[in-house]
């Protein structure tokens, strides 16, 4: 699985293939997610097949992945969910 | 607070702009983009596509800016979109996880055919930013705001960058299946000429099998009896 060296040029050959995950555990599963999620997009869904079913084994192992990665990582989406500027939550300078 | 906005039309229709929004990472102008997961992915019952994703990057954040905020090595950003195939409509909306409880920065871009040419994709983009609580937070605004322009452009060129990608991918692919074709064709014909060669051949030694069998069955010299012929 190629992975992403810390490139600093715009270079189009120091550009990676694939993109990666937020783990390096979860990659193949994102690769073979994303394969399928773009084949079902251009070949289905925007021709009116909108049953998504076909990727839906593949994003559950995959998305189970990157939850895990995230707890790991201290990560909270909700976080961002909610309103934090104007609100107890936003961070003040100490007075 | 401060607001930007900005369009940019494309060259190609709105079909191949939104396969091409899903597949713009990696490219060489982002570079900065170091991961970019899905989260949750729906239909819902009007045929609407959302998508629930979580990105990060690997810089891009001014020294300064770190000196002041912190210096995170990555910075997280949570994006949500939809695509409705009925109104040719994708709308993406994101917003920054990493420092959000001072900084919001919220951006907003909608692709849609275009409305004087079918055949053109707009692009409409704008970004809200607004920083609290830390010193010289309206600069931080203005700088971040430059930050939005910029990363556009070079989103734009991505974008460009990944939709000449896909058109070669296509091409490759009927090249090779016209390769196939003709192959297939030379093959299948070749086949044929093998099997009427044969089949001839075959029908041929039927022929003088029958031929030998019956005149093997058929005395030479006098018109056979009855009994001579075998019987059917």
């Amino acid at each position: 699985m190629e992975e992403s060296q810390g490139n600093s040029g715009n270079n189009i050959e120091t550009t990676p293939q694939f993109m990666n995950s937020i783990a390096d555990e979860c990659n193949d599963l994102k690769k073979a997610y994303d394969d399928c999620f773009n084949a079902w997009f251009s070949e289905k869904f925007l021709k009116g097949d909108r049953n998504l079913s076909k990727c839906d084994a593949l994003l559950q192992l995959y998305t189970v992945c990157v939850k895990n990665a995230m707890k790991v990582k201290s990560i909270d989406i909700n976080e961002v969910e909610k309103e934090h500027l104007g609100t107890e939550n936003e961070r003040r300078k100490p007075s | 607070m401060k607001f930007w906005t900005s369009e940019y039309t494309f060259n190609h229709p709105w079909d191949k702009v939104v396969q091409a929004a899903w597949r713009k990472y990696p490219n060489p102008m982002n570079p900065a983009v170091a991961s970019i997961d899905v989260l949750d992915r729906t239909v819902d019952e009007k045929g609407v596509l959302h998508t629930h994703r979580i990105l990060s990057s690997k810089w891009g954040i001014p020294s300064w800016v770190q000196n002041i905020m912190g210096s995170p090595s990555i910075m997280y950003s949570n994006e949500k979109s939809e695509v409705d195939p009925n109104n040719k409509t994708m709308v993406l909306k994101s917003r920054n996880i990493t420092f959000c409880s001072n900084i919001a920065v919220d951006e907003h871009l909608v692709y849609s055919p275009h409305p004087s040419d079918p055949a053109k994709t707009l692009l409409k983009q704008e970004a809200v930013v607004l920083v609290k609580g830390v010193p010289l937070s309206s600069y931080m605004e203005s700088l971040l705001t430059t930050t939005i322009s910029s990363n556009a452009n070079k989103g734009r060129q991505a974008m460009n960058w990944v939709i000449s990608k896909i058109d070669e991918e296509l091409k490759d692919l009927s090249n090779t299946a016209s390769k196939s074709t003709d192959e297939f064709i030379h093959h299948t014909k070749k086949s044929l000429d093998d099997i009427t060669v044969s089949a001839k051949k075959s029908m041929d030694d039927l022929s003088s099998v029958a031929k030998k069998s019956l005149d093997d069955l058929l005395p030479s010299s006098s018109s056979p009896g009855p009994q001579a012929l075998p019987k059917f």
